[in-house]
């Protein structure tokens, strides 16, 4: 049955032409997106949103000596935070050097202005109380905490994975329905060859196998285009974020989810075959 | 070999077989006959199961063919050689393909199928349009690779389905000697057609079917 099968198969995807074409560029977009997603969400994940971090909390000193006294008090409490304070001259030049087109502003500004920062950096589970101890601290004006921002940063990063996963599914399910759309004119252009082949002795099996084959290769075939367009990327990607890493076994990962989706619509579009009475 | 009691089919009420009963022997070589719509073609899909008969029993190759399971179908029939009129080949596969494709649903190895395919189609003369495509071919060549195809599994059973009726008389006569020499050779053969002038030709056992109802059941067309 092999060489007939792969034979037949072979034909039905260049049968397919223009619609099986489409297919396969679906299924490549919606791989390569799935994959960017993917490892986006695994970067996220492990590397900014790493539980064993350690957290960064900032508090704004009234006056540089009740900056270095606080920072003093905070390392006898909390042994295991580290820290340092950044006096208001530091925090002008720090500004400088990130803001240069404001430079001239920055540095025409007098130093009182600025404020004395006390950076520590803490264990994530010791955040919050470092945080609230500083809080009560009456030589503190204000105490921002990196977990603020990092759970604002993981929200964002969670509805736009939702969102962009669900956009993944819905275009695999568009997959899906042009797979099934090129099995089922498949199907009607070959109803009388495949009424012959049952008259002639062969199982419904032989018949749907080769439609299940083409609507495998064509997600497969699209799941590859998909995972070589990923790798492209992340090529371009790794010259300027070189941390900004595929997410390790996506690869593979791609021509099978292709393949799966693609042998989904098949079987969905080989219903449209009657049955022997 | 063949067995049918009081088998009964009609078409949206329209009555296409009536309560025929008959029997062919193994080895038998029969005629079926009648004119347009006698029901000469129901009769015969009803032997190979693309038809289910709304009352009666039919048995062939001691296959119980109301009972049997959709299943079994496909195995049933690679036990016969049907030969249609209109030879229903497969278009987009060449004459080698064609004739191997029936034995590639029966696993047999590659080289195997070649050897097979090949000695049936030089047996019709035909061995030397194996790459050819169906549409390459005159309608007797193709009938003849559809009788290729029928016997290239050695059936125990050929029905063949007006098989002369889109070939000129002097093709019509040689596929009957065709047919002859497949019955010598122990095949059980039942030929529909409604060339009388076949039946002259080539008398044999014949069934007469007139408006769905066998009428006759005697030797040759003339007595």
């Amino acid at each position: 049955m092999s060489r007939h099968l792969w034979r037949e198969v072979r034909r039905q995807l260049v049968e397919s032409g223009a619609a099986g074409l489409v297919a396969i560029l679906l299924v490549a977009v919606a791989t390569t997106w799935g994959g960017v997603l993917w490892s986006l969400h695994r970067y996220l994940e492990a590397e900014l949103l790493a539980p064993h971090r350690p957290a960064t909390i900032v508090a704004v000193a009234r006056t540089p000596e009740a900056a270095e006294k606080v920072r003093g008090a905070l390392l006898a409490a909390f042994p295991t935070a580290s820290g340092e304070v950044a006096a208001a001259r530091t925090v002008r030049e720090e500004l400088v050097q990130w803001f240069p087109e404001l430079s001239t502003v920055l540095l025409g500004l007098d130093e009182a202005s600025f404020p004395t920062l006390l950076q520590l950096d803490v264990p994530v589970l010791q955040q919050a109380a470092v945080a609230q101890w500083l809080t009560a601290r009456t030589e503190i004006t204000l105490v921002a905490n990196s977990h603020d921002w990092e759970a604002r940063v993981q929200a964002a990063a969670t509805r736009i994975a939702a969102v962009g996963f669900a956009l993944a599914f819905a275009l695999l399910i568009g997959c899906c329905v042009v797979v099934l759309l090129v099995v089922r004119l498949l199907v009607l252009a070959h109803a009388d060859e495949i009424a012959i082949m049952r008259l002639i002795g062969a199982h419904e099996r032989d018949i749907r196998l080769p439609y299940l084959l083409c609507g495998f290769c064509l997600g497969a075939l699209g799941g590859t285009l998909g995972a070589i367009s990923l790798f492209g990327l992340s090529l371009l990607v790794a010259s300027t974020a070189p941390a900004l890493r595929l997410a390790p076994g996506v690869l593979p990962v791609l021509p099978c989810t292709g393949g799966v989706a693609g042998l989904l619509g098949a079987a969905l579009g080989l219903a449209a075959l009657p049955s022997e009475p | 070999m063949i067995l049918l009691e009081d088998i009964i089919k009609s078409y949206r009420g329209r009555p296409a077989v009536r309560g025929i009963t008959a029997t062919v022997e193994k080895g038998e070589f029969v005629f079926l006959t009648g004119p347009s719509g006698a029901g000469k073609s129901t009769f015969l899909r009803l032997l190979y199961r693309a038809e289910l008969p709304d009352g009666g029993r039919i048995v062939v190759n001691g296959h119980d063919l109301v009972a049997m399971r959709r299943r079994e179908v496909a195995e049933f029939r690679r036990r016969l050689g049907v030969v249609f009129q209109d030879f229903k080949l497969l278009r987009r596969r060449s004459v080698g393909e064609n004739v191997t494709f029936v034995l590639s649903l029966l696993r047999v190895s590659e080289k195997e199928q070649q050897r097979r395919a090949y000695l049936a189609l030089k047996q019709m003369g035909l061995q030397h349009r194996m790459q050819a495509y169906p549409e390459e071919l005159s309608g007797g060549e193709q009938q003849r690779v559809a009788i290729a195809r029928a016997l290239v599994l050695q059936p125990d059973l050929v029905l063949a389905d007006e098989p002369t009726g889109n070939l000129d008389p002097e093709r019509a006569h040689e596929l009957m000697e065709l047919f002859r020499t497949i019955h010598y050779q122990g095949t059980t053969v039942v030929v529909a057609t409604h060339d009388r002038a076949l039946i002259e030709a080539h008398p044999a056992r014949t069934l007469v079917l007139e408006k769905g109802k066998l009428v006759r059941d005697g030797w040759g067309i003339t007595q």
